[in-house]
């Protein structure tokens, strides 16, 4: 057999091939903080993936062009190595452990979603690598003792319950029927559970709990359902394309409901794309532009969000302005520890106590962070221009939110 | 002949011993790499060998991924609070408890799914051609639904896998993964080494060439396709298994029953390898891995466009695979004796 000095030839090819590609750099080069990323840029979250990294990429310009990161003395700059994760959980643990171990990262910025966070922190917290990630809110992801792991965000479960409280008190402090359809993502699967604890606290019932596969691109059997069962509530949850495949359905079928809430408006641009179709909609939200948080590099939530749009061409979801805080955050540390150390940059994180334009920021010891609540914004139109007005909680609410929803025939 | 054989083998098994030290940074890849060669290699069983171009073997890969990881968790503490969506409690495995589990679990992760191809397989190895293809092809999209459905597995939240404990330094979890799925890949080239060399892989020719004449000739093929897909089972099963420990995170859709990639790329390495042969497999597999992995660095964002190129150029220029290449081109060195003076008498007829 010949054959087999072909393939000895091939493996030995293979083996110089392979060990000439090793190529390390480390955390620190030259003036740069390079921060490592595993970013959706394609798949089923690839929009808000891409949300994410336009946050990053604001947020490190500006941080860059206004003098940096001061480090024992010197200025530096951040730099960002990104991947595509392709919104698998698989390919994300992967390049996790790419980045750690072939690029050198030694600080990491989060993924998109609580599934590839969770496929992401246990590598991290291996390799004891710090990462602020901003998009991953699933609450089992702060009841795992990670020490590395700090997320800017609320918990998932705090989304909508909220919602629930909401439609009790406009129904006089009764209990309400709720019909709940959720993606099967462990996302949505967390904000459900905080609805189903807002159910059980306030009396209230659920007649409808639908699972929903992945890619929602379909849910008219649940809306069947909701039509002939009537629920003062219908809560949906699947990130932007649940968001956008609801309102699609709703308007299309004219399904009535009173209270409809939901969560990724803003990322799906509702207001925009399905204008009038997507009036009502009450939306759990990180942060809106209205709040009144401030700090040195961004103002404020108006000014973010007339920047932001001025570069990106659309307004920021909050998915954007989430991640923009993660890296103020990681300035502020790395000026505190004023060390490269990722020990002493973990104590530094752990300390984090600021305000930023996008909320107060300040860790749990499970790594979530416990000062900054959510919000409800409610899309309004005004003929045809629609916009997201905060209504809840009532601090800072802009608006005074439209409940009942009014009937399809009256609209 | 033979000695080149044996430096040939002996050369990979260095290789294999050795790489991680070799290459450090880039164990995990290595480790998904022998996974990859696994699943191609047992692909090739059916779609190569037997001519049934299964898209079900991914079921057994994540059905071996779940049982691994529940076995792993539910030996030593309850699985349904593991698993519980915002559960308060962390558990955590002690050194012994891991490496227990995971052998167990291991065990129960080959087993199983090769019981549950025996029983599919009575049940649908009846189907042929695209009929087949179909049928599998439901399977592991059914499979990835249901599981996503299930509580005590995590449903949609996911199922994280124990963590390593800490044993050794920061290199052992990835040195143990490796091994682990070196030592798989070892025993799946073995054993599929061995049966083609016996008659139950003439007798898988036989079926793929002409099923009914193989009957006629008195051969239960309905036993041998069974076998044939529970002797891959049981290594996709060992594969998921340890796949599931290596990524740390299990999801129904995404990770286990991974029928869009993992399902696909399977049947993809076997082609572009050559099926039906035993080398192709592993080169497919080879030269797959490193596209992709240079694809994803080089092409960010374009991987899938440069992806689907290679996929084209495969099927245009290698419909045989590197191997049906390679053989057509040097025939004599895959033992076919050519008559040089005949072969050129048919060029110049046409």
């Amino acid at each position: 057999m010949k054959l087999s000095k072909i393939i000895l030839s091939f493996v030995s090819a293979l083996a110089i091939l392979l060990s000439s590609s090793v190529t390390s750099f480390a955390k620190v080069v030259g003036d740069k903080i390079v921060l490592g990323s595993a970013i959706s840029l394609t798949g089923k979250y690839s929009s808000n993936g891409v949300h994410t990294q336009n946050g990053y990429n604001m947020a490190v310009d500006r941080i860059n062009s206004m003098g940096g990161v001061k480090v024992g003395g010197k200025t530096y700059k951040f730099e960002i190595i990104y991947y595509d994760d392709e919104s698998n959980p698989k390919r994300a643990a992967q390049l996790a452990e790419r980045l750690i171990k072939q690029d050198g990262v030694e600080y990491m910025l989060g993924p998109y979603s609580s599934g590839l966070t969770k496929a992401i922190a246990p590598v991290t917290e291996k390799y004891g690598v710090p990462m602020v990630e901003a998009n991953g809110a699933s609450r089992s992801l702060f009841t795992k003792g990670y020490k590395y792991l700090f997320a800017v965000l609320a918990p998932a479960n705090l989304y909508l319950d909220v919602a629930i409280d909401l439609a009790v008190e406009k129904n006089g402090g009764k209990p309400v029927s709720v019909a709940m359809a959720f993606e099967q993502d462990a996302f949505s699967q967390d904000v459900r559970l905080g609805v189903l604890e807002a159910i059980e606290r306030t009396g209230s019932k659920k007649v409808i709990d639908d699972k929903l596969p992945k890619e929602l691109n379909d849910m008219a059997a649940t809306l069947a359902k909701v039509k002939a069962v009537k629920p003062d509530v219908l809560v949906v949850s699947g990130h932007t394309k649940g968001a956008l495949t609801a309102i699609r359905q709703i308007s299309e079928m004219k399904v009535d409901v009173p209270m409809l809430a939901m969560t990724h408006c803003d990322a799906a641009k509702l207001s925009k794309q399905h204008g009038k179709n997507s009036q009502y909609a009450l939306c759990a939200s990180q942060w809106h532009k209205t709040l009144t948080y401030k700090d040195n590099f961004f103002k404020d939530g108006m000014t973010y969000d007339a920047d932001f749009t001025k570069e990106f061409g659309y307004a920021p979801p909050y998915q954007a302005a989430e991640s923009s805080a993660a890296l103020l955050v990681f300035k502020d540390a790395f000026e505190r520890a004023n060390s490269f150390d990722k020990v002493k940059l973990r104590d530094a994180l752990a300390d984090t106590n600021m305000q930023t334009f996008y909320g107060n920021i300040k860790f749990a010891p499970g790594g979530q962070n416990v000062d900054k609540p959510m919000v409800l914004f409610q899309v309004m139109c005004d003929g045809d221009k629609c916009e997201n007005k905060v209504v809840a909680p009532t601090k800072w609410a802009s608006a005074e939110l439209i409940h009942p929803i009014p009937s399809w025939s009256q609209r | 002949m033979k000695n080149n054989n044996i430096i040939l083998y002996a050369a990979i098994l260095i290789f294999g011993v050795l790489a991680p030290f070799v290459l450090p940074a880039f164990k995990v890849q290595l480790s998904i790499l022998c996974i990859l060669i696994v699943l191609a290699l047992t692909w090739n069983i059916q779609g190569g060998e037997m001519g049934y171009n299964t898209f079900g073997n991914i079921l057994f890969y994540g059905l071996g991924m779940y049982l691994c990881a529940s076995v792993q968790v539910g030996m030593f503490f309850p699985l349904a609070e593991w698993t519980e969506s915002g559960g308060e409690k962390t558990f955590v495995h002690t050194p012994s408890q891991f490496f227990q589990g995971m052998a167990y679990g291991l065990i129960i992760a080959a087993i199983v799914p090769t019981i549950v191809a025996g029983l599919i397989g009575y049940a649908i190895l009846g189907l042929r051609g695209h009929y087949f293809a179909i049928c599998t092809l439901g399977l592991g999209v059914a499979a990835g639904e249901i599981s996503g459905g299930i509580e005590i597995i995590g449903a949609g939240q996911g199922f994280t896998t124990p963590p390593f404990p800490e044993v050794g330094d920061l290199e052992a979890r990835g040195e143990f993964f490796y091994f682990l799925s070196f030592l798989v890949l070892v025993l799946t080239f073995i054993a599929v080494k061995s049966i083609y060399s016996t008659r139950f892989k003439l007798i898988l020719n036989a079926i793929r060439d002409n099923e009914d004449k193989a009957e006629a000739m008195g051969i239960q093929t309905m036993k041998y396709k069974i076998i044939g897909w529970m002797i891959s089972a049981f290594f996709c099963g060992l594969a998921g298994g340890i796949m599931g420990g290596l990524v740390g995170y299990i999801d129904s859709t995404d990770v286990a029953f991974d029928g869009r990639e993992m399902g696909v790329f399977m049947v993809l390495m076997a082609i572009l390898g050559g099926k039906g042969t035993l080398w192709g497999p592993v080169i497919g597999a080879t030269i797959f891995h490193i596209f992709k992995e240079g694809f994803w660095t080089f092409f960010l964002g374009w991987q899938y466009v440069a992806l689907g190129v290679l996929i084209v150029v495969i099927v245009i220029y290698f419909p045989e695979g590197i191997m049906g290449w390679l053989r057509e081109k040097y025939p004599e060195k895959f033992g076919e004796v050519v008559d040089e003076a005949d072969r050129k008498a048919q060029v110049e007829l046409k």
